[in-house]
């Protein structure tokens, strides 16, 4: 036990752990209300953390992250529509998908640099909304496409223990690939390109390993959000659902392991309750981003590194 | 002897300029060898041909008799050809230790292990101990030209080639780099291709350097006999060396 809480994996394990065993309590004092904000927030943390991977980690900014949790979501949603086929396959099949897509976007943007490859898959990303709206015949359009929830109903409580469950594991993942040989040569890619391909790294593959996985996780958490909501439109595409990524990451800690833990959930939290306000409680955040990327990337993780480091009683 | 790195005929152009003119050179195994020359001689422009990071038009380098001019970059680091850049390159957002981490990693041998105990000795070894948890964008220039070093010694490479290792470096560090140099290729038997304007350096670690000029091979030989050639003189040196 004190060895593995020696390493960082073993410590935010450890920490993982704790806050998702306190969080298998809030059913006992919340209404199904805020269980639904909170399994919707979930979604969010695995979409922000999975997103971070590619671009906090690996220097690859990509802007179609939320297309790829579209593609998991409608995928599920158009066999099941069209053909009947249950979740057990259509989940499977929407990180297949969209990992294939991932696999061949990140082969794409291979060699571009920041600003461009941002430009490209962006494109990307509108090319997919529009497509979901035009071919309304198929895909229902702006008409919506009804999905079968999972658990026969749509009561919040079974999801909330669902999402949970899903972002712990995913969140223990990702820290466990981190620390991994692939985690370094993530950061090194990110800060040297040229220095990591002289030291031996095959950064080609790291790069679309990362941009296929990245998404496969989008697709995951995207197809169990569609058995959520029941209900999807392209509005799962809109800019603003990128945006809305981009803003949890950063308020949380660009490139930090605990900034979109911290960043998602507040931010979905107060999105949900500013939503009187419709678009301009994203252009508030947008300038809290703004702020945020001239002063620092590190977010609110940079309070709590000493607090971490004192809770370890290291340095 | 064996030939560890060979370039055979390497001609690179770059617009009007011809950086690389048929330029051939072979260094044997377990052979210092220094690369002199004046700015602009097409010495770095050798370097990144030899590591991959320039295409040549024409020509072949082997490395231990196989031929790397069509592999990535990263192929021709891991069969072995190591490189240090002139202006020194290091993952700035990663601590000393985890630079030198990531350098064992990549080039990993497959029983490897983590590289916790090549991790300790390179930090003794280049006394970067006290600066193991910090990032590496904070060192001094001295202290980053060693950690670069050292992360090209975490794997025992084969063939080393490095561009302007002393340069803008005091003494001390200096000469800490000079022993590494030698430590690695009295154990390992490791080939060393050094381009330096050091001359009191070159003369001590290669018996025998590779004079370019104007993207051409100058002249092959001892650092004593190549400074008495006229062109050597004119075209670099200025006077003879005392």
């Amino acid at each position: 036990m004190s060895a593995f809480a020696s390493t960082g994996f073993g410590r935010s394990a450890i920490t993982i752990l704790v806050a998702a065993a306190v969080l298998l309590l809030l059913p006992l004092v919340a209404s199904s209300f805020v269980l639904h904000v909170a399994t919707i927030g979930f979604y969010y943390v695995i979409l922000a953390a999975s997103w971070n991977l590619l671009a906090g980690y690996t220097g690859q900014f990509s802007l179609a992250h939320h297309a790829f949790a579209a593609v998991g979501a409608y995928t599920s949603g158009l066999l099941g529509y069209h053909w009947g086929i249950s979740f057990w396959i259509g989940i499977p099949a929407g990180v297949l998908l969209s990992a294939a897509m991932g696999f061949v976007l990140g082969r794409l943007v291979l060699k571009m640099r920041a600003i461009y490859l941002a430009i490209a898959t962006w494109a990307f990303a509108e090319t997919v909304h529009v497509y979901l709206t035009a071919d309304y015949q198929f895909t229902r359009g702006e008409l919506g496409l009804s999905v079968k929830p999972l658990f026969g109903s749509v009561d919040p409580l079974k999801y909330y223990f669902l999402f949970l469950g899903l972002t712990v594991v995913l969140l223990i993942g990702m820290r466990a690939l981190i620390d991994s040989p692939l985690g370094y040569f993530m950061r090194a890619i990110k800060d040297d390109e040229l220095r990591a391909k002289s030291l031996g790294i095959d950064t080609t593959k790291v790069k679309v390993a990362i941009f296929s996985l990245s998404s496969a996780i989008a697709g995951l958490a995207g197809g169990f959000y569609a058995h959520y909501t029941v209900l999807l439109s392209p509005q799962m595409i809109d800019f603003s659902e990128m945006a809305k990524i981009v803003i949890m990451v950063v308020i949380g800690g660009f490139g930090t392991f605990l900034g979109p833990i911290i960043g998602a959930a507040p931010v979905q939290v107060v999105m949900t309750y500013l939503q009187s306000w419709g678009e301009w409680n994203l252009a508030v955040f947008a300038l809290i981003v703004i702020v945020l990327m001239r002063f620092s990337m590190e977010g609110i993780a940079a309070v709590f590194t000493p607090l971490w480091r004192r809770m370890w009683r290291d340095g | 002897m064996a030939v560890a790195l060979e370039a055979i005929a390497l001609n690179k152009r770059f617009n009007n300029l011809q950086a690389s003119n048929n330029v051939s050179l072979a260094v044997e195994q377990g052979e210092i060898r220094g690369v002199i020359g004046p700015n602009g001689a097409g010495k770095t422009t050798l370097v990144n041909l030899v590591t991959g990071v320039y295409k040549a038009d024409s020509g072949d380098v082997k490395l231990a008799g196989e031929s790397i001019v069509r592999c990535d970059m990263h192929e021709i680091a891991r069969r072995g050809l190591v490189r240090s850049f002139q202006v020194t390159r290091l993952f700035g957002s990663l601590t000393v230790a985890e630079n030198l981490r990531t350098a064992f990693l990549a080039r990993r041998p497959t029983d490897g292990g983590d590289g916790g105990a090549q991790i300790d000795s390179m930090l003794d070894l280049t006394k970067l101990r006290p600066l193991a948890n910090t990032q590496a964008k904070k060192l001094s220039g001295g202290q980053r030209a060693l950690l670069q070093m050292g992360c090209g010694f975490m794997v025992p490479g084969s063939c080393y080639v490095l561009d302007e290792p002393f340069s803008g470096i005091n003494p001390v560090i200096k000469d800490s780099i000079i022993e590494m140099i030698l430590d690695v290729n009295r154990r390992h038997n490791a080939t060393f291709l050094i381009v330096s304007h050091e001359m009191t350096i070159i003369r001590r670690l290669c018996p025998k350097v590779t004079v370019m000029m104007e993207g051409k091979v100058a002249a092959h030989g001892s650092l004593d006999e190549v400074a008495r050639l006229p062109e050597v003189i004119a075209g670099y040196l200025g006077k003879a060396l005392e």
